[in-house]
């Protein structure tokens, strides 16, 4: 049966959840811009346990100091796992880095979590593919540049199927693809 | 008077026709590619080519590519002689062709209409 929550009782899960994400920011070591972040997920997990809360059994302030208390050991936890796996501790791009200024304001996307993965970041360099792959495109037949439209949702048992050609020939025509490509400026990606 | 100093650059090894065709994509206008060093127009016939038969297809390949890439105003080709029956087969980059702008976006969309 869902229960009603009275304001006392709302202001005291509040004031739970904030003391315990003060404890737990300064346990962790973790930046003042996280006490809203960790203020949040305790306060989440407390609302999602509130029907279990059986005012019989103790005020709803001590059910509020365990359920926080066990999800702050749960986020301790989570938090020295993910500092294992980084080899130090994470910071948050809120975090001030001086001058009024965020460390995410700092970080260039070459220093992002995708470009230490190898994947392609820099935006320039992808407008600039995109810009050759056009002027490639632009310099092909145009039977040519159809295959190349279909290559790129179909493979080639499924183009054969359709009629583009034998398996060998389409093979045949995407290597000389490739090559016409490559020589008039597109990249591979 | 100075002069430019002209270098071409020549490859350890042979060259496929993609690497060739790689070099031709970034090439800047008068770069220059040394990429045989023989008689070609032996070297890629079956019989008489002193080449085994991979290497023989591959240049033959190459050879093609290459003059592919001069019929689409992409190189210059020419050849220096370095001794009887033994040339330096040089590609020149060109400034690249100006052609209109095919975006692959407009090319999926014509597909799909199609």
């Amino acid at each position: 049966m869902q229960r009603q929550i009275s304001e006392p009782d709302l202001v005291t899960i509040l004031d739970e959840a904030d003391a315990a994400a003060a404890r737990l920011r300064r346990r962790l070591g973790l930046p003042r811009a996280d006490l809203d972040d960790l203020r949040q997920d305790l306060l989440l997990d407390l609302i999602r346990r509130l029907p279990a809360f059986d005012a019989r059994r103790g005020s709803i302030g001590a059910f509020a100091g365990i359920v926080s208390r066990n999800q702050a050991s749960r986020i301790a936890t989570r938090v020295a796992r993910e500092r294992r796996a980084t080899g130090g501790r994470l910071l948050s791009l809120d975090a001030p880095a001086g001058d009024g200024t965020t460390l995410g304001d700092r970080l260039g996307e070459t220093d992002s979590l995708s470009a230490w993965h190898g994947h392609c970041v820099a935006l320039d360099a992808v407008i600039d593919a995109r810009i050759d792959l056009a002027r490639a495109l632009g310099a092909l037949h145009p039977r040519d540049r159809s295959l190349c439209a279909a290559a790129t949702q179909c493979p080639v048992r499924a183009l054969a199927a359709r009629g583009l050609g034998s398996r060998a020939t389409l093979y045949r025509r995407l290597r000389d693809l490739r090559c016409a490509l490559a020589a008039h400026g597109g990249r591979a990606a | 008077m100075k002069h430019a100093t002209i270098t071409t650059v020549r490859s350890a090894r042979r060259l496929t026709e993609m690497e060739f065709a790689g070099w031709v994509g970034a090439a800047a206008p008068g770069d220059r590619l040394e990429y045989h060093r023989g008689f070609l127009a032996v070297d890629i016939v079956p019989v008489i080519s002193n080449l085994p038969e991979p290497e023989r297809a591959a240049l033959k390949a190459l050879g093609a590519r290459a003059w592919w890439a001069a019929e689409q105003r992409l190189v210059h080709l020419v050849q220096e002689r370095l001794g009887p029956g033994l040339f330096a087969y040089i590609a020149i980059a060109r400034p690249k062709p100006k052609h209109a702008e095919v975006s692959l976006a407009s090319l999926l969309v014509d597909a799909e209409a199609a």
